[in-house]
């Protein structure tokens, strides 16, 4: 890539910073001593690419390895697309500023459905063929990691190669393979039917799916020796997995600017709704030293002056106290603040709004997710009302007075007084703060609402049902507004439009293949921004390939049906979602994993919380 | 406290890091090294830096100017420099830390150093054009404002030698101008299709035309 060229063009682009490379702590290698090169593709904008903590975390430790050069690609944005097209350029990585065509792995990470269509954009600005059938060398292998990797089937005729799980350890086991393979000169069918024995891999190309004339799957069939079911990997010590030392510290700023310090993986709650709390499962702890120390180096090596804590539920980690206690003694005195979210309403203490008010104070957020107590223990919440107010009574005592809660809309079983419930929810914390008699005085309150669409999600116990439509979640949306009656509480929500394309792609079989690649070639990308979304697009790419999404969105599954992602094993059995959903419809609540375990099956990895002692 | 002046280029890649990116990029480095640096007292506490001139996104500078201030009254200066080179990147060079001679405000007019590797054809119309008795020029501010003004007075030197433009333009906080300005203008009034250039900003002056310390 001709240096000088790309220089000029970028001149011409909005933040040429997302394209010109060479942050400090990014990785230059010399070539003459790798064997493998990385092309680590985040499928959205590098502000947000950028932010993702895996992303980080593998990075250093592909690079780690002097064997392999780990560099970083982001989807470009529609106006450097252009430009790219324009003059030729093909879609180069950060580092090198070699077309990454070449490279020996293209690996993507799926954190959201609506990134599919920017996967099939990055191959076709690298100038390669979509499908994996037609690119029949062993290399450029196109892999792909994530969440939505537990059902990526939407994606099976593009991917040679899916990671289950963690990828810490599997991402190299694979990578160490085809080292092999290629020394060997063995070809692409070999390595992958190799690859596919690997615990964790899953290699779309070795199963065959038969269906049954009402468009539901009749069996899913291994060939070539392929496992019948493919098991995720975890990381079974936490306090020994690699965590990088450094980040890459981009020049422009980026959505999460800051150091991330995971603490922990996996959540003991298991809210019905969330997929992160089920296939990430067994909750294993990081110990409070080896934090400690993690974050204070990377606040010494990236010079940043804010540090985020990182988990699905801070509140939870059972050393919470002594690993602030140890935090901040160091970092008060290194002017470097503590961000603390993804805390719970029920184990939320005054000891611990004292710590975090030592560090920045914005507003207080939290989850309470439905209106209605009959609705939160639907979804298993386990979350009370008199607890969302004593949590609100602390922190009007404590000088805040902006709260913001979260909730879903179109949660199963839900009905408008549950609706209706969610204002009046925010009335009763307004009318809390004016009976609050150590509230900040002379101030008003504000209650901030923002309502988000449910999308049931694979690997939950509403897997099995029906999302609503667009006309319904706009209905509803109305009803809350109308519910509304205070000038204190403001209520907001997201868009309708994508919910519905994302539950699709979510519980989506591999015939969504065709109708991802013609929405793609009739130029859907970045379906996740709104000025860029073309619902009429897709429509049009769901006619032509016969395809109806509210087959995949809309209907209620019959519990013996198979699912697409059946044979994918992230230790939650489906007998157990099956009985989550059976207590979900009768409102019945389910102790989290540290008060009694529900034998959801993640203790056949033999680590974590399902081995505490209680 | 005692107020330190670094003088530091900025090339290469790093003329895609806007000023508000610089804003964020020297805190860090600053931290990075170590440097007993004094906060702002505010809500939001942060490392005290005054930069002399903001450069545009795009430009080059090899006089670039920041001011910060150091809580430990005998922390040597070579030390602020020797640990600000261990940290930085590729791009920015710090070249010197001394006491400040004079305020930023004194910043009179600044050199740009203007190249066109297509060639410089234009060269005689564009000295010509800058003849004129006054060129009247728009700009638009940050709250929407046009306001009309003259660019003659505010130039004060051009030079041509092969295919490079050399302008002193009026620089500080009141009366920047910004030489994309004065080019555009003219290609506008010529017909020219503007060609590539590069700019490096070579120097910052005092209102007696010297280097400004």
């Amino acid at each position: 890539m001709d240096s000088q060229k790309l220089e000029q063009l970028l001149l011409s682009v909005q933040k040429p910073g997302r394209y010109s490379g060479g942050e400090i702590g990014s990785v230059m290698k010399n070539l003459s001593k790798i064997d493998v090169r990385f092309a680590f593709c985040f499928p959205d904008t590098y502000e947000i690419g950028m932010s993702h903590l895996g992303m980080k975390i593998l990075y250093s430790q592909f690079n780690a390895r002097e064997d392999i050069w780990c560099e970083r690609v982001f989807a470009p944005w529609i106006d450097f697309e252009e430009v790219m097209r324009e003059h030729h350029i093909p879609l180069f990585a950060l580092e090198s500023r070699d077309s990454i065509r070449d490279f020996d792995f293209i690996g993507f990470t799926l954190q959201y459905e609506m990134s599919y269509t920017n996967v099939l954009n990055m191959l076709d600005l690298a100038g390669l063929p979509l499908k994996s059938c037609d690119r029949t060398a062993l290399s450029p292998l196109v892999v792909a990691g994530g969440p939505c990797v537990c059902n990526a089937e939407p994606l099976a005729d593009f991917i040679d190669l899916f990671f289950l799980g963690e990828g810490e350890e599997v991402d190299l086991e694979v990578i160490d393979l085809y080292k092999e393979y290629k020394k060997n000169g063995k070809t692409k069918a070999e390595f992958l039917r190799a690859a596919a024995r690997i615990e964790g891999v899953y290699v779309p190309s070795l199963y065959q799916v038969t269906y049954r004339e009402d468009g539901t799957i009749q069996a899913v069939t291994p060939a070539e020796g392929a496992p019948k079911t493919v098991r995720k990997r975890i990381i079974h010590d936490m306090d020994r997995v690699f965590y990088p030392d450094h980040f890459v510290v981009p020049f422009i700023e980026i959505v999460h600017d800051r150091v991330v310090q995971e603490i922990f993986r996996g959540c003991i709650r298991g809210c019905r709704f969330c997929q992160a709390g089920f296939i990430y499962r067994p909750v294993r702890e990081k110990s409070p030293d080896v934090i400690n120390a993690q974050a204070k180096a990377l606040c010494a090596n990236t010079g940043y002056d804010e540090i985020s804590i990182s988990s699905l539920s801070s509140s939870d980690y059972t050393q919470l106290e002594p690993l602030l206690n140890q935090m901040l003694v160091w970092t008060e005195k290194d002017h470097v603040s503590l961000a603390l979210p993804s805390l719970r309403v029920d184990n939320f203490s005054k000891e611990l709004l004292e710590k975090i008010n030592h560090v920045r104070k914005s507003g207080l957020t939290f989850a309470p997710e439905a209106g209605t107590q009959r609705l939160r223990d639907v979804i298993n919440k386990n979350v009370t009302e008199e607890e969302i107010f004593r949590t609100c009574r602390t922190a009007f005592e404590g000088g805040y007075t902006a709260v913001k809660l979260y909730f879903m809309l179109g949660l199963p079983t839900e009905t408008d007084e549950d609706l209706e419930g969610i204002a009046a929810l925010g009335q009763k914390i307004v009318d809390l703060y004016y009976h609050t008699e150590n509230r900040p005085k002379g101030r008003s309150v504000s209650v901030s609402i923002s309502v988000s669409t449910f999308v049931p999600k694979p690997f939950t116990p509403f897997q099995f049902e029906p999302q609503i439509n667009k006309t319904e979640i706009e209905r509803r949306q109305q009803h809350l507004k109308y519910s509304n009656t205070s000038r204190k509480v403001n209520i907001s929500w997201h868009d309708s439009s994508t919910s519905f394309l994302e539950g699709t792609f979510a519980r989506g079989d591999r015939r969504l293949c065709k109708v991802i690649e013609t929405a793609f070639l009739k130029g859907c990308r970045f379906d996740s921004w709104n000025e860029c979304f073309r619902p009429e697009k897709w429509e049009e790419a769901f006619r032509e390939c016969g395809l109806d999404p509210a087959f995949y969105a809309g209907r209620t599954r019959p519990f013996d049906e198979i699912n697409p992602w059946d044979h994918l094993d992230y230790g939650v059995t489906k007998a157990f979602l099956i009985k989550e959903n059976q207590r979900a419809h009768a409102a019945k609540t389910t102790p989290n994993c540290r008060e009694q375990c529900s034998a959801c099956g993640a203790a056949c990895f033999g680590e974590g919380v399902c081995y505490e002692k209680r | 406290m005692k107020s330190v002046r670094i003088f530091y280029t900025k090339t290469d890649r790093m003329k895609f890091v806007s000023h508000l990116d610089m804003n964020r990029l020297m805190p860090r480095m600053i931290r990075k090294a170590g440097l007993p640096v004094w906060y702002t007292e505010g809500f939001n506490q942060h490392v005290y830096i005054n930069y002399a001139v903001p450069l545009s996104l795009g430009f080059e500078g090899i006089y670039e100017i920041m001011d910060i201030r150091l809580t430990e009254e005998d922390f040597p200066l070579e030390e602020v420099l020797r640990r600000l080179t261990a940290v930085t990147v590729p791009g920015i060079t710090f070249w010197k830390a001394a006491e400040p001679v004079k305020p930023t405000k004194e910043i009179t007019f600044a050199e740009y150093q203007i190249t066109f590797p297509e060639g410089g054809d234009f060269f005689p119309q564009f000295t010509a054009f800058l003849q004129s008795d006054s060129i009247l020029c728009r700009k638009t501010g940050k709250k929407g404002k046009v306001r009309e003004f003259d660019l003659i007075p505010l130039i004060r030197r051009v030079e041509t030698a092969g295919n490079t433009l050399s302008l002193v333009l009026t620089a500080g906080n009141e009366n920047n101008l910004n030489p994309s300005l004065v080019l555009n203008t003219f290609f506008e009034t010529a017909g020219i299709r503007p060609p590539y250039y590069t700019v490096i900003r070579r120097m910052l002056f005092d209102g007696e035309m010297q280097p400004f310390l």
